[in-house]
């Protein structure tokens, strides 16, 4: 028994003492995998979905209640989304925030271009208040008129200031050429879309999409006894009537074309680049090796472009890349922001390391590397309450299956050379790119041309 | 956009310090490193904090930027680390990694899983001992802060004339007012002798302060510290700067053109308190009435009351620290981003009806409650994060000589009373004492960028 015992703890401490070698990367053990808490489902009468975990390590409760399928059009959903905290049920907006301060809480809502999600955080105790201001927001929302006002008012000036960004200019255009007529292809409203919203239009939003067979209600934290919990649910939304949810229109979008666009924006101190072109969905099979082939190319300060663009030439101090896969069509977007005099080599250069990474196939330690940094951030992501709760709305908003999150890294980890070229073929290609760049046109504007034709827009077109 | 007031300290839950106390372990090697232990078993994760005792106040004349020129070299490679490895490692470990330059110290950080804890320790050790400094990497990174200026500031509306212009008005003081992502030209006369020098000056042990929060057995990691960092020598302890700031005797106010905003945002500050002093704390609690979430008098009076302002940022130290890094010579100050309804002048003068008010009046009680309680919440969420505990640790060891301040803070603040609160407002927020920056939107011109 004594014996046994020696045995088991020497080595480590012999390993310890004595050969640490301080001239090279100590080896150690590979990166762990995660075992998620177990995630339990409900479904009330209505057809409000519930998803909740038990995560005792802190006094805390964190939640997102989703409204799945939303039409995004015209300012509406973000400006009824804004408006849900400014009045509902007999509260008004000063008191939510009072009783939201009185009990430790937080709760806001916003809409994106899918979904419109509440999202919320409570000390444990407070639970109940916290669901129960929850419910006035979804099912009660006041919209009082002098709060619309303000808001309209308010967003006006917002957009002025977003607009004011040399990195908002180049996605909102970048977001038009990718996606067209679809709604994924306004990034923000317009001035005067926001300014012709009634609060008529707010109120149908409301009773339009804003129903229990609509929504998802994630919770994760100290939570109450799931029988409590089940009956503080069933009291705030149980009797909340189902109604059939529209369907939104969406136009197909057609593949990307090659094209160059000039944002000028007279006064810029550098230029904005942008290349990007219409992706996948996290359905496709190509999902998991363009995230992989993402994070090769601009994924992390050992990518391709942050060693080359900034590291090697000093281009740059930000060269990145992006694959967002979205509901209904992902996009891929390589981004760097350089100083007028490199514009040239710099988009050069960003597209050269895409043809590589489609021509070549990446070498076996550097895609080891890279799956390793994957499933270490992987574990970051949903180490936070806030982290998982995201992580388990956008499972449930996206229609992907249940055991997704335990199968991700085994499903990432599998991805092979070859299918990271065919994606990169696909979808990182420099012929099928909407290049945007953002910056002042009579000192950059040159240094396009010898990529192609040029349409130069203004920054407010 | 509007939001909360930055970051509250966090500290010991008044559920009782039992309930939620961050263990902490310290102890000093033998060459004068600093060492914090904080265990947590049920973190999956492992952050490796590292925070030296030097900041852009340091920084001479004609060297403006270069505590943070200093910390992007410190990713350039080193004896057994060379250029590109440092990266590498940390994310092929599964792990993330950053730095950042802050006026009076400097940081870097590794998050990895709890098992990697001896990759972090040689990473750190190694450049801690022997960063390598070449006329190249230099030249290369001289180039990404230049283009990092342009980014953050030179290419953004307010930045430039937050960094650049504010300090100006605000602080006599070289070392306070200048710039501390640096000007052009002193970037590109930064040579590699100056860089070497900076290094043996202040990146020494005895200078430093090593964290680590997370999942890992103490004796092993006592052993590990030891091994890797045992052996660096020690240097001579370096000075901090003459942060001497003469007193304000009259409002100091300017307007700043820029052309690249579209609203227009004012800044208002006023000198700050002694760091830890009791004014400290009732100005932590007097910023939270103020300007703390949707239930303060800034949200209600202000954004909804007059509709004058869209959003603002407020805390001791803004816009370069947060109430937990504030260090003294420093300001309480505001950014209030305004419909340009109203002028800034109106503005200030709604600003400051606020104050008096709290000056006048005092708080109520129930207002009062319901701040702590805030301030409590705040605390418990912001202390779920490992690496927020790994930087509250590092920080208030380098700042205070405590990091129990982690678990104590919270009940000083929430012991300070309405009336300090209203004698603090009447002491600190003095119109004479006042300084105030105008950014309005100007059209652009076509002078020559940098």
């Amino acid at each position: 028994m004594m014996r046994s015992l020696v045995l088991l703890l020497a080595p480590a401490a012999m390993l310890v003492a004595q050969t640490i070698d301080r001239t090279k990367i100590p080896d150690t053990p590979p990166v762990p995998a995660y075992k998620l808490p177990p995630v339990h489902q409900e479904k009330l009468g209505n057809g409000m979905e519930v998803v909740m975990v038990e995560d005792r390590r802190f006094p805390l409760v964190t939640l997102r209640l989703t409204f799945r399928n939303i039409d995004p059009r015209e300012g509406i959903a973000e400006t009824a989304a804004s408006l849900l905290k400014e009045g509902a049920g007999s509260r008004t907006s000063q008191q939510i925030a009072e009783e939201l301060a009185d009990i430790g809480g937080a709760l806001d809502a916003a809409a994106g271009k899918d979904t419109l999600t509440v999202s919320g955080n409570v000390l444990a105790e407070n639970t109940g208040k916290l669901l129960e201001l929850a419910a006035d927001y979804v099912r009660r929302a006041t919209f009082p008129e002098e709060e619309v006002t303000l808001r309209k008012q308010n967003r006006v000036q917002e957009l002025a200031a977003e607009r004011a960004q040399s990195s908002t200019l180049a996605d909102e255009k970048l977001m038009g050429l990718i996606y067209g007529g679809h709604p994924y292809g306004r990034l923000l409203p317009s001035i005067k879309e926001i300014e012709a919203i009634k609060r008529e239009q707010l109120i149908a939003f409301r009773d339009t999409w804003l129903v229990p067979n609509n929504a998802v209600l994630v919770i994760v934290g100290a939570l109450p006894a799931r029988s409590q919990l089940m009956a503080m649910l069933n009291q705030r939304f149980g009797d909340w009537k189902t109604k059939p949810v529209p369907s939104v229109p969406a136009p197909a979008i057609p593949a990307t074309q090659r094209s160059i666009t000039l944002v000028d924006r007279p006064g810029s101190a550098q230029a904005d680049i942008h290349a990007g072109q219409l992706a996948v969905t996290r359905q496709s099979p190509d999902f998991f090796p363009l995230m992989v082939a993402n994070t090769v190319l601009g994924g992390g300060a050992s990518s391709r472009m942050f060693q080359n663009i900034r590291e090697k030439e000093g281009f740059a101090y930000d060269a990145h890349s992006e694959f967002v896969a979205r509901r209904s069509g992902g996009f891929f977007d390589a981004v760097t922001q350089v100083r007028d005099e490199v514009v040239q080599p710099a988009l050069k250069a960003m597209m050269a390391e895409m043809e590589t990474l489609a021509k070549e196939p990446v070498p076996g330690a550097e895609l080891s590397n890279i799956k390793s940094y994957l499933s270490g951030i992987f574990v970051l992501q949903i180490a936070s309450q806030d982290g998982l709760a995201n992580e388990l709305n956008m499972v449930k908003t996206q229609g992907l299956p249940n055991d997704y999150l335990e199968t991700y890294v085994t499903r990432m980890r599998s991805v092979e050379p070859d299918q990271i070229q065919a994606v990169a073929r696909k979808y990182m290609s420099p012929e099928r790119s909407a290049i945007v760049v953002v910056g002042d046109a009579a000192k950059v504007g040159k240094q396009l041309e010898s990529f192609g034709k040029v349409t130069k827009t203004k920054a407010d077109e | 956009m509007k939001r909360i007031c930055a970051v509250f300290p966090l500290l010991a839950s008044v559920l009782g310090a039992a309930d939620f106390q961050i263990p902490i372990e310290k102890y000093k090697l033998n060459n004068g490193l600093r060492v914090i232990l904080s265990r947590d078993s049920a973190a999956p994760v492992m952050a490796c904090y590292i925070i030296y005792d030097v900041g852009a106040r340091v920084e001479e004349k004609g060297r403006t930027g270069f505590a943070h020129l200093f910390e992007h070299m410190m990713f350039q490679g080193s004896a057994n680390a060379p250029k590109g490895l440092h990266f590498k490692t940390v994310e092929s470990n599964g792990g993330v990694l950053n730095g950042s330059t802050h006026p009076d110290f400097t940081d870097y950080f590794e998050i990895l899983p709890s098992n990697k804890l001896p990759v972090a320790l040689f990473l750190e050790s190694d450049r801690m001992r022997s960063l390598a400094i070449t006329k190249e990497t230099l030249a290369n990174q001289k180039e990404a802060v230049k283009q990092e200026r342009r980014l953050s500031f030179d290419n953004q509306p307010y930045a430039t004339a937050i960094v650049d212009r504010w300090p100006q008005l605000a602080y006599k003081n070289f070392q306070n007012y200048h710039s501390l992502i640096g000007s052009f030209e002193d970037l590109n006369a930064a040579t590699v002798d100056d860089v070497a020098r900076f290094f043996k000056t202040y990146y020494a042990p005895n200078n430093a302060v090593l964290v680590i929060v997370g999942d890992f057995e103490p004796a092993q990691a006592k052993r590990l510290i030891e091994g890797y960092f045992g052996d660096i020598p020690a240097q001579p302890q370096p000075k901090h700067p003459d942060l001497t700031e003469p007193p304000i005797t009259e409002a100091r106010s300017t307007v700043y053109k820029d052309p690249l905003a579209k609203v227009p945002q004012l800044l208002i500050g006023y000198p700050g308190p002694v760091r830890r002093s009791a004014d400290y704390n009732a100005m932590v609690m007097l910023d939270a009435v103020l300007t703390g979430g949707e239930s303060s008098r800034f949200a209600l009076n202000l954004i909804k009351g007059k509709q004058s302002l869209l959003g603002y940022e407020a805390n001791l130290g803004w816009p370069f620290a947060g109430p937990s890094d504030y260090k003294n010579p420093g300001l309480y100050a505001m950014g209030l981003t305004h419909n340009p309804r109203f002028t800034g002048k109106q503005v200030l003068a709604q600003a400051e009806e606020e104050f008096r008010k709290i000056i006048d009046n005092g708080i109520p009680e129930k207002e009062l409650a319901r701040v702590r309680n805030l301030l409590r919440a705040s605390q418990i969420k912001g202390l779920q994060s490992t690496m927020r505990r790994a930087t509250l640790l590092g920080q208030y060891e380098i700042l205070d000589g405590k990091p129990e301040y982690i678990n104590s803070e919270i009940d000083e603040f929430l012991k300070v009373t309405a009336s300090q609160i209203q004698a603090a407002a009447k002491k600190y927020l003095d119109p004479s004492k006042r300084i105030t920056m105008e950014i309005v939107p100007a059209p652009p011109s076509n002078k020559e960028n940098k």
